[in-house]
């Protein structure tokens, strides 16, 4: 389970965030999260994954991909929901969840 | 609008092992399954039995008209476990015979008193209730929001064998 | 005289049984031809087919029901697979989905069977998961070319995933470095080995251990359920992986919260 003072600051960014378990693994949900400037579309629902998976120390998924940005969409089944990642690795664990957030959106500014 | 229901195999062991043990009064046991669902494209629903909670022995009330009557310490024990969990809760009692079963006028009645009082609690989930036979299932489903029962259309049963039931076929 | 008279030995209301079966096939290529095949053969009534993907030339040594016609006017998979299965059963209900399976997901809820026949270890972990979500049996089958001390090796296996039992990850049949060297390659299956005849042998494996599931000719309880192939001895073995794990319960999904969708309550 997350670090609850981690978690509240994710809610502070966005109201909804909450836990999704799935298969012992624990994804935060954000609901319509604001994506960087110029991005399309401006906001999306998005799922942190705050813990290794296929090899990324972290990642994040988002309801659908943003427009001429980030590389090698891919597309994933979680928490029966589907969502959209792109390339963009080593952003670290080890480091609170805001910031691990803030990591990835990196890839659109 | 099409309902199914499913649970291992394993669930409905515990729940007709339930069922089936004797009470000091009541003719028959009655019990509840909290459940998970999801929806069924375009606009159905699958409720997934989780659990199983007996009612007490001591939430039965003495009734000569009825096989089983619950008192509101059950209701309140059933409503406290979908309040801790969001969860749908399915009524589940058994007829002791052979072949498919059938809700009785005090059953439709029972059924129709509980579901409203889920909705207190979880209303924007689906509940239900069920009857068994010895090797049969049927029951009726309540969306969100609607006062209207629907026939669940289908019941699996996972387990080895897998017994899929089909009421609409 | 019907024609399934032949399969009569299956019991009583096999047929019907069969005929109200909804069943899904992820991956209409090399292994999931074979079980469209089959289980139009064998008269399941409804089957739903997905799968984005379009033929090639390359893919004519194994995709079952392809042509070279096919290949010239660059067919969907999907559409290969129906027509197959629509000419062995006019009856069957086939719906094809030509896109990404999690992007028609919603319509494995309420399946009796799942069918994994997909390249990818990430695929099928995310397959299970969702077929668990729904209580749903699912069928894997996975098979590998590969090189070793300068020969090749044929192996694969087929794995009927139950829930409340050891699920693919309590079996190690989804390792996390071969999921890793995936992602890195952006998930392109490139030029791997592939052949038809491991096809067909894992493929039948698991028309076989769906049939012990639903059908009544096999009346015991032991539908065994890790088969292991070895393509080079040319043997099918029942693993032992399930009588190491046969007291434990399955840590992935023994939780409420691997259930049915969580963003209806959330």
């Amino acid at each position: 389970m997350s670090n609850p003072a981690e978690l509240e600051e994710l809610k502070a960014l966005c109201p909804g965030a909450q836990e999704i378990p799935e298969a012992r693994q624990v994804y935060i949900f954000l609901p319509n999260l604001k994506l960087p400037a110029g991005c399309k579309p401006p906001q999306a629902d998005a799922l942190l994954c705050a813990h290794s998976r296929e090899g990324y120390p972290t990642r994040l998924f988002l309801s659908q991909p943003v427009v001429g940005k980030g590389s090698n969409w891919n597309t994933h089944r979680i928490a029966d929901k589907t969502w959209h990642t792109w390339s963009w690795n080593y952003v670290s664990a080890e480091q609170r969840l805001i910031q691990i957030l803030l990591g990835h959106l990196e890839a659109f500014r | 609008m099409k309902i199914i229901f499913k649970l291992t195999e394993v669930l409905l062991q515990r729940v007709k092992e339930d069922l089936r043990r004797p009470h000091p009064f009541a003719f028959e046991r009655v019990g509840f399954i909290s459940s998970r669902s999801g929806r069924i494209p375009p606009n159905g629903w699958v409720i997934l039995g989780y659990d199983y909670h007996p009612v007490d022995d001591e939430d039965y009330v003495p009734c000569a008209s009825v096989g089983a009557l619950i008192g509101p310490g059950a209701m309140r024990k059933a409503l406290q476990v979908a309040y801790n969990e969001p969860l749908s809760m399915v009524h589940v009692h058994s007829h002791d015979h052979r072949g498919t079963p059938a809700f009785s006028k005090v059953d439709l009645r029972e059924s129709a008193r509980f579901v409203p009082n889920v909705w207190n609690v979880r209303p924007n989930l689906p509940h239900a209730a069920i009857v068994l036979s010895e090797d049969s299932l049927c029951g009726f489903g309540w969306e969100p929001g609607s006062q209207r029962r629907i026939p669940i259309g289908d019941f699996t049963i996972v387990g080895v064998p897998l017994r899929i039931i089909r009421k609409n076929t | 005289m019907n024609k399934h008279q032949r399969q009569s030995f299956l019991g009583p209301n096999s047929e019907s049984i069969l005929r109200s079966l909804r069943i899904a096939i992820v991956g209409v290529g090399g292994g999931g031809s074979h079980v469209a095949q089959q289980l139009a053969h064998i008269g399941a009534g409804n089957i739903l087919l997905l799968d984005h993907d379009r033929v090639e030339d390359t893919n004519l040594n194994r995709l079952v029901g392809a042509t070279e016609e096919d290949v010239k006017r660059n067919a969907l998979k999907v559409e290969i697979a129906k027509r197959l299965i629509r000419a062995i059963d006019s009856r069957t209900d086939v719906t094809g989905f030509d896109c990404l399976w999690q992007n028609a997901a919603d319509v494995l809820h309420d399946c009796d069977v799942i069918f994994g026949c997909v390249d990818q270890f990430t695929e099928r972990k995310q397959l299970e998961i969702a077929a668990r979500r729904y209580l749903t049996p699912y069928i894997d089958i996975g098979m590998d070319v590969h090189e070793a001390a300068g020969r090749f090796i044929i192996a694969g296996q087929t794995y009927l995933s139950m829930p409340g039992q050891p699920c693919m990850s309590c079996l190690g049949l989804l390792p996390d470095e071969a999921i890793a060297r995936e992602a890195a390659e952006y998930g392109a299956a490139g030029s791997r080995p592939q052949v038809i005849w491991p096809n067909g042998i894992l493929a039948s494996l698991a028309v076989g251990l769906m049939m012990q599931l639903v059908t009544p000719w096999f009346p015991g309880h032991n539908v065994t359920a890790l088969l292991e192939y070895d393509g080079n001895s040319q043997t099918v073995t029942r693993s032992l992986k399930l009588d190491l794990l046969d007291e434990i319960r399955c840590p992935h999904f023994c939780s409420l919260q691997d259930l049915g969708d969580p963003f209806l309550w959330s």
